[in-house]
């Protein structure tokens, strides 16, 4: 489904991702896990095709992100870091916007309208400009508007920043379910999040994928019972 | 392509209301023209015809007024981040680059349809060659449009809108003074289709053709290739900014 080959990413003399190799298929929850500059947001910039590799690819369901770049992101669904979206909209306006520009017709736009603001609970500030809404609402906003189309591939990045207890196991209970038909990739260092939601890990540092297991594996290969020390211990390795 | 240039026109566009700079903005070129027009053009001094006290300030007001139009484009989708979620999404560069530039001359023409009450009152007490006025009109209509595209594209550049303001100021000053005739005498240039030639580049000259009625292909192709050339800097600046 994603399919990354030798991926590499230069910003001039610094390698941001270094030869990165990995194979995703649906129905798998794949956290990055990794220090602060370990290289995992420049990786999913790289996904997303926001950015253009220094060399390697990246392939969605087939297409190249690179020369293939509309086929293959209409199957993604982008969050990135901090949410970013346009405060002088509401947050009905938004969904529209986005609903447009993925050519969505009407009466789909309808069905998941309703749905998202329901599963989301955005039904009380759905007419509200996004610049006066509180963090959680914005974060929530972002990731209903990520979801509108239904993307066969979620990515998100550090997530559940901003979100409060409640809204941090509604919506990790949210991701199990969504994962379970599509591929989800979030990137996060919270381990307690990699915890609750990953069938796989991918461990970066430095730009280097150093290790690709499930959180039980990497609990045994640190021997290790909590996450925490098995991810310093890796690290420091 | 088309869709999606008009989905991204229409955000835009409606972008400048939901915000207190298009009011700003239609207020302060009211103002400013009919300034110009009565005080540093002397109106009631000049056979008013042709209005030409009030389209002759029109190219520098524009150099004023435009970059506030365009400065936010890019730079505030690259200062905000929501340039991630714009370009992350299945469209082509020129498509947003379309939309972004199509709605600030949007902008630009309802501030020029704006100014028809002033000529019809005008019209009322002046014997008015409503021709050349439509030309002129067309000039000013089509310099908005060049120092759009040149704003579009200076603010695609940097995340400060006030940078953006002020590079585009200054490079809408060059562009609607620039005067290339001094390289005829400097290289001793005879020939007439280089004396011509060399002419042609003369912002200024188109505009006084189409103020003089000549609404020559010349004079729009002129103004549509000195559009497309920063429309498509553009496109290769967003392309490039990924790599």
């Amino acid at each position: 489904m994603l399919v990354v080959k030798k991926l590499s990413k230069n910003f001039g003399r610094i390698r941001a991702v270094n030869n990165v190799n990995f194979s995703l298929k649906r129905g798998e929850i794949v956290t990055l896990l990794g220090p602060n500059g370990a290289g995992k947001t420049t990786l999913m910039r790289l996904i997303s095709g926001y950015l253009e590799p220094s060399s390697g690819s990246v392939r969605i369901l087939e297409h190249d992100v690179t020369t293939e770049r509309q086929e293959a992101l209409k199957n993604i669904g982008y969050v990135p870091e901090n949410s970013p979206l346009y405060g002088d909209m509401t947050v009905f306006e938004y969904f529209l916007f986005i609903a447009k520009l993925r050519h969505m017709s009407d009466s789909s736009f309808q069905e998941r309208y309703n749905e998202i603001v329901n599963n989301f609970e955005l039904k009380s500030v759905i007419n509200q400009r996004i610049e006066t809404l509180s963090k959680g609402f914005r974060h929530r906003t972002a990731i209903a508007g990520a979801l509108l189309t239904k993307p066969q591939i979620l990515i998100l990045d550090e997530p559940t920043e901003g979100l409060d207890p409640n809204q941090k196991h509604a919506f990790r209970e949210f991701l199990k379910k969504y994962g379970e038909n599509n591929l989800v990739v979030v990137s996060t260092h919270i381990m307690e999040e990699v915890e609750a939601l990953a069938t796989r890990v991918i461990m970066m540092n430095k730009g280097r994928i150093i290790k690709d297991s499930t959180a039980f594996d990497l609990k045994n290969f640190a021997k290790s019972q909590n996450l925490e020390d098995a991810f310093r211990q890796i690290i420091n390795q | 392509m088309l869709y999606q240039t008009y989905v991204i026109f229409a955000k835009e566009f409606g972008g400048y209301f939901r915000s207190r700079l298009a009011y700003f903005l239609l207020g302060a070129y009211a103002f400013i023209s009919m300034f110009a027009a009565f005080y540093m053009g002397g109106f009631f001094e000049l056979n008013n015809m042709e209005l030409f006290s009030f389209f002759y300030f029109q190219g520098d007001i524009f150099a004023l007024l435009v970059p506030a139009i365009t400065m936010r484009l890019w730079a505030e989708e690259r200062r905000s981040g929501t340039m991630e979620v714009l370009l992350t999404q299945p469209l082509s560069y020129t498509s947003v680059v379309l939309g972004k530039f199509f709605s600030a001359w949007l902008f630009c023409t309802v501030l020029l349809v704006l100014t028809m009450p002033f000529l019809f009152s005008v019209g009322s007490f002046y014997p008015l060659d409503y021709l050349n006025i439509l030309c002129s009109y067309l000039g000013c209509w089509f310099i908005a449009g060049v120092f759009c595209a040149v704003g579009c594209c200076v603010s695609a550049f940097n995340k400060s809108p006030v940078i953006a303001y002020i590079a585009t100021l200054i490079l809408s000053l060059i562009i609607s003074t620039g005067n290339f005739d001094f390289l005829i005498s400097e290289f001793g240039f005879s020939s007439n289709i280089m004396i011509r030639t060399i002419q042609s580049l003369n912002f200024s000259k188109h505009f006084q053709d189409l103020s003089s009625g000549q609404l020559g292909l010349d004079n729009i192709i002129y103004y549509l290739s000195m559009m497309i050339l920063p429309l498509w800097l553009n496109v290769i600046t967003v392309e490039y900014k990924k790599s």
